[in-house]
């Protein structure tokens, strides 16, 4: 009775004692992965940064662009608008001419 | 002309050397003449050029064209010549003038066969407007005086510009060689020393033709032909089973009241038929106002292919009455007339004023940063102060007079 008392102890022990060892290893390894996927969320959320940063610059480039284009576009009109006008003056001056 | 339009039928791509633009024939029944027909301009053209060569009015060229400059188009630009035509709605007998697509139509012969002669004209302006109604040509005369109107001198006056009472035949008379006198007292079917005015809104009530075309209708009309005048913007009429509608941009103020007429014609045409009309087309063809036939309707079943298609004319080279500019002569004197940084605007200014009656030769020298447009050469100070003179009362430019580089 006591040499099974005494080998079911030993078995308890070794028992604790190999858990004991898996738990502190899976501990390092789970912190080492955390590590590793914080440095990547470090590095994505970098990227993402640079991303919004190159996407917030393309946008203020093509808002500048598109504002740009609308002021030409908007002188092209003018321009035309002041063509045409001369165009009108110099037709009315025309038909004026033509009478006797 | 019938072989032209068979030719054009077997070969579309066919290009024409020339094409008839006043005498047709008009085949019982039908009210279209004419065919269309485009050409490319080239470079220095202008449309009064192109209307003159092509016996058409400088309003109907460019409606037709409304995208393109009147005095600096494009080279190589493709150009509809309206020569297409619906008659007015009128007797076919003697002279009719449409005032609103500024066209004369003089008929000729019997019931069996009959046939139109047909010229651009300029009208009456708004202010003092071609009078409407039945006449008749009372006398004819060549080479005519003018006696000058106290309603018209007293407009020059108000200009600084002193008439005399009478202006004899010659270059300075704006009847022209020879005048067509109706019994509407003071009113005259004329030509006119101002051809870039045919086609226009620019008399004081008579019509006015090319020189080339009056000539002709003096010959063709006997004293006493029935004349009517008649105010038609908008026309329809069948040629092979097809209807066809012309719309013009109607004189002041009678566009409503012509339109309703036409619509009633209209209404009627689609009542007596089993289809019925394209509403959203009329309405296109009325407002485009482009003073060319279009098929609307077809009377007879499957006869909208027979719709012409437009002949392609080659450019003539050389267009007839196109104002001439003389070399440049060391020894003359010359008038600037503008000094301007677009080249467009000189073009356009120099086009206008080699286009007044008598012309005023004038062209456009590029500078660095300017363009000048320059009238001349004049043989003398006298010629050069009369053109800078014309220039400001006519066209309000204040030139400034040139002397020769070296006296002849």
């Amino acid at each position: 009775m006591k040499k099974s008392l005494l080998l079911i102890s030993m078995m308890f022990f070794l028992a604790i004692t190999l858990i004991g060892c898996a738990t502190s290893g899976d501990l390092e390894k789970m912190q080492a992965q955390q590590n590793l996927i914080d440095a990547k969320a470090d590095q994505a959320l970098q990227d993402a940064q640079a991303a919004k940063a190159a996407a917030d610059a393309a946008k203020l480039q093509a808002d500048d662009a598109t504002a740009r284009a609308e002021e030409a576009e908007k002188a092209a009109l003018e321009r035309e608008r002041i063509a045409d006008e001369k165009a009108q003056r110099a037709d009315s001056a025309f038909q004026r001419s033509m009478m006797k | 002309m019938k072989s032209v339009q068979e030719k054009s039928r077997l070969f579309p791509g066919h290009l024409e050397k020339d094409i008839e633009r006043n005498d047709f024939p008009v085949a019982k029944g039908e009210d279209v003449i004419g065919r269309l027909a485009v050409t490319r301009l080239q470079k220095g053209d202008t449309l009064p050029d192109i209307a003159r060569h092509f016996s058409l009015g400088t309003t109907a060229i460019s409606a037709a064209n409304p995208e393109v400059d009147v005095w600096v188009p494009e080279a190589g630009e493709r150009i509809m010549l309206p020569l297409s035509f619906i008659l007015p709605d009128t007797p076919r007998k003697g002279i009719v003038v449409n005032l609103a697509t500024m066209r004369l139509f003089q008929y000729k012969g019997d019931g069996k066969s009959l046939a139109v002669s047909t010229y651009p004209v300029g009208v009456g302006t708004a202010e003092r407007p071609t009078p409407i109604g039945q006449t008749r040509v009372a006398r004819k005369a060549t080479r005519p005086t003018w006696y000058v109107p106290a309603s018209i001198a007293a407009d020059h006056r108000k200009k600084g510009d002193i008439l005399p009472a009478k202006v004899p035949p010659g270059p300075e008379n704006p009847l022209g060689e020879y005048a067509l006198y109706l019994s509407k007292s003071g009113y005259l079917i004329h030509g006119t020393n101002k051809p870039a005015s045919v086609g226009l809104k620019a008399t004081n009530g008579c019509m006015r033709l090319y020189p080339e075309s009056v000539k002709l209708l003096y010959k063709d009309t006997p004293v006493n032909t029935p004349v009517a005048i008649v105010n038609q913007p908008y026309l329809i009429g069948q040629r092979d089973g097809v209807l066809y509608m012309e719309a013009h941009t109607p004189l002041e103020d009678s566009g409503a009241v012509e339109l309703e007429k036409i619509y009633a014609k209209l209404r009627d045409i689609e009542k007596k038929s089993t289809q019925t009309l394209d509403w959203k087309k009329v309405k296109k063809v009325q407002t485009e106002a482009r003073g060319i036939p279009v098929p609307i309707f077809e009377m007879r079943q499957g006869s909208e292919k027979e719709a012409a298609k437009p002949i392609k004319v080659a450019h003539p080279g050389t267009l007839y009455g196109r104002p001439e500019i003389p070399d440049l002569k060391l020894d003359a004197w010359y008038v600037l007339a503008a000094d301007v940084r677009d080249e467009i605007d000189a073009l356009r200014i120099a086009a206008i004023i080699n286009h007044q009656g008598p012309q005023i030769p004038a062209r456009v020298l590029s500078k660095s940063h300017s363009y000048r447009v320059i009238a001349g050469p004049f043989n003398d100070i006298n010629e050069a102060k009369d053109a800078a003179k014309r220039l400001k009362i006519d066209l309000d430019i204040d030139g400034i007079l040139i002397e020769p580089v070296k006296k002849g």
